[in-house]
């Protein structure tokens, strides 16, 4: 990388002064397969805000969500460079970090995708998932917690009598929001959003764009969108990627 | 123009193709009925001795079938629950755990494995009989466990292979999405990529199913022999029914044998379909049990 472009990607800052820092990457690089695909980022996002990231396909917008919570770890051949910083339970953390196990991470930092994907089991089921998967038994605990995620996603009342059908029966606004809820019942402190209302009708999209808001006080959102709409619509911030290099 | 008649000619060839298929499956199950119908009774498996008194394992059967059927339902269950863990597990590891070079070189390998003639694999069996007989003074002989390892080696390949691809072509957003939700690799396997790729696994498993209650090169040199009666335990000899077709077809002396010899091919025919249904059914249950308990 010669010097120039160096320069001009050495550090955007897109935090204001009385807002605090939620994540830090310094000097952040990707590559896939000998493929640079994220060039030097360096930027800090602010906690309970919406940043939204568009650019063209390609660019490397779902590349960075993955880095922060570690995906990409689960696909061969992609390597990384750089620090990546997160406030955590009052504490900055890298989470690279050898003695941070990326399954308390992804815990923390948790995921929804652009295409609504409930498991083939049954909504209840689908939102006590990841409660299993952290090893809680206490049944009253589990029931309460699916509850107020569902309650949360404005999910609860159309769905309280039916909790035993299967998830993959709900209407596609429905659907994400399920997925919105199994993602919110570990309480995670980051919420990453890969096009969340890309597969969506404008009526479902509007619904999950109002549930975004309210999620702001309680997590720091990153979205990935395509639409500029919806973007000044909720965002705070708004970051710019073309070619793996970010700006504001 | 041209086009049209070669779409036309592509069609009916494909219909010609499929209705000989179903008549010459049909044909042979014909043939077989009008050979061996005569002989289906129930003297053909249970012989003179009273069906009851058999069953309870109270008298020795002598001249049915029921030691031929007995014995390919032990080889089965032997060989099956020697080569399901196996390789399941094994298809797991070259799905999940094997990367780079190491799983170039077994990919080649389990290709090996699956074409080498089940006459060979006898061969090995019966090497590795010899063997066994040499180092523990002549206590082991040929016998239903050898046989049983040689046929869960001869199936292994497929059940590697079909677990694999299974695990494999699992959608990519199924594959992510427990792990987004803090499962380990581990939990991701049994709770999400098992259940959903089961009954490709169990399609196979079906397969190998098959595969060991027809094999007669195997058991033939690892075991089978033409009367031993019920075996008493896993270093027994014992009969089946490919071997006993085999033996009859070659070596029959009057009508009345070759008659009992076809009988012996619609029983194994029927206790494959049998196996086949029953093998549908639990993978059908064990899907729903496995997603939504």
């Amino acid at each position: 990388m010669d010097t120039a472009t160096t320069v001009n990607n050495a550090a955007v800052q897109v935090t204001t002064v009385e807002v605090s820092i939620k994540i830090r990457t310094q000097s952040l690089c990707f590559y896939y397969r000998r493929q640079q695909v994220l060039h030097d980022i360096s930027l800090q996002l602010p906690a309970n805000k919406i940043t939204a990231i568009t650019g063209p396909s390609g660019s490397g917008k779902s590349t960075f969500l993955m880095v922060l919570n570690r995906l990409w770890e689960e696909v061969e051949g992609c390597g990384i460079s750089g620090k990546v910083t997160m406030e955590l339970g009052g504490h900055f953390k890298n989470i690279h970090d050898s003695t941070f196990p990326v399954r308390e991470l992804r815990r923390e930092v948790a995921m929804v995708f652009q295409q609504p994907n409930p498991l083939p089991m049954s909504i209840y089921k689908n939102i006590a998932f990841p409660l299993r998967l952290a090893h809680v038994n206490d049944k009253t605990r589990i029931k309460e917690n699916v509850e107020s995620a569902l309650r949360q996603v404005c999910l609860w009342d159309e769905v309280k009598d039916r909790l035993g059908d299967d998830g993959r029966l709900l209407s596609g606004g429905q659907q994400q929001r399920l997925c919105l809820a199994r993602a919110l019942v570990l309480n995670p402190e980051v919420l990453l959003l890969d096009e969340p209302t890309s597969s969506l009708d404008p009526e479902a999209s509007k619904a999950i764009e109002e549930l975004l808001l309210t999620l702001k006080s309680q997590c720091t959102l990153i979205m990935v969108s395509h639409y500029q709409d919806q973007i000044q619509r909720i965002a705070d911030l708004h970051i710019k990627v073309l070619n793996g290099r970010f700006s504001t | 123009m041209m086009g049209k008649f070669f779409e036309k000619s592509v069609t009916a060839l494909s219909w010609i193709a499929g209705i000989l298929l179903i008549t010459s499956l049909l044909l042979l199950i014909a043939y077989l009925v009008y050979e061996g119908g005569s002989s289906l009774q129930l003297s053909l498996i249970f012989g003179d001795t009273a069906p009851l008194d058999a069953l309870m394992l109270k008298r020795q059967v002598f001249d049915g079938l029921l030691s031929a059927i007995v014995g390919t339902l032990l080889l089965i269950i032997g060989s099956m629950f020697i080569a399901i863990p196996v390789g399941v597990a094994g298809g797991i590891y070259m799905a999940e755990y094997c990367r780079g070079k190491m799983k170039s070189l077994l990919n080649l390998a389990f290709d090996i494995l699956a074409g080498v003639p089940s006459i060979i694999v006898g061969l090995a069996g019966l090497l590795l009989t010899i063997f066994l007989n040499r180092n523990f003074q002549g206590q082991i002989s040929t016998c239903l466990l050898i046989s049983c390892f040689s046929l869960a080696s001869l199936v292994l390949p497929y059940l590697i292979r079909t677990t694999q691809t299974a695990l494999e072509t699992v959608d990519p957003v199924i594959r992510k999405t427990a792990l987004v939700l803090g499962a380990s690799r581990l939990q991701n396997i049994t709770m999400v990529l098992l259940p959903n790729s089961i009954s490709a696994i169990i399609s196979g498993v079906i397969l190998a199913t098959g595969r060991c209650a027809e094999d007669t090169a195997v058991i033939m040199l690892t075991g089978a022999v033409a009367t031993a009666g019920l075996p008493r335990s896993v270093f027994d000899q014992y009969e089946a029914l490919p071997f006993y077709i085999y033996y009859i077809s070659s070596q029959y002396t009057g009508p009345d044998e070759l008659a009992q010899g076809f009988g012996a091919a619609i029983i194994l025919l029927i206790l494959c379909t049998g196996l086949l249904v029953s093998t549908l059914w639990i993978q059908r249950r064990l899907s729903i049990m496995l997603l939504y308990r």
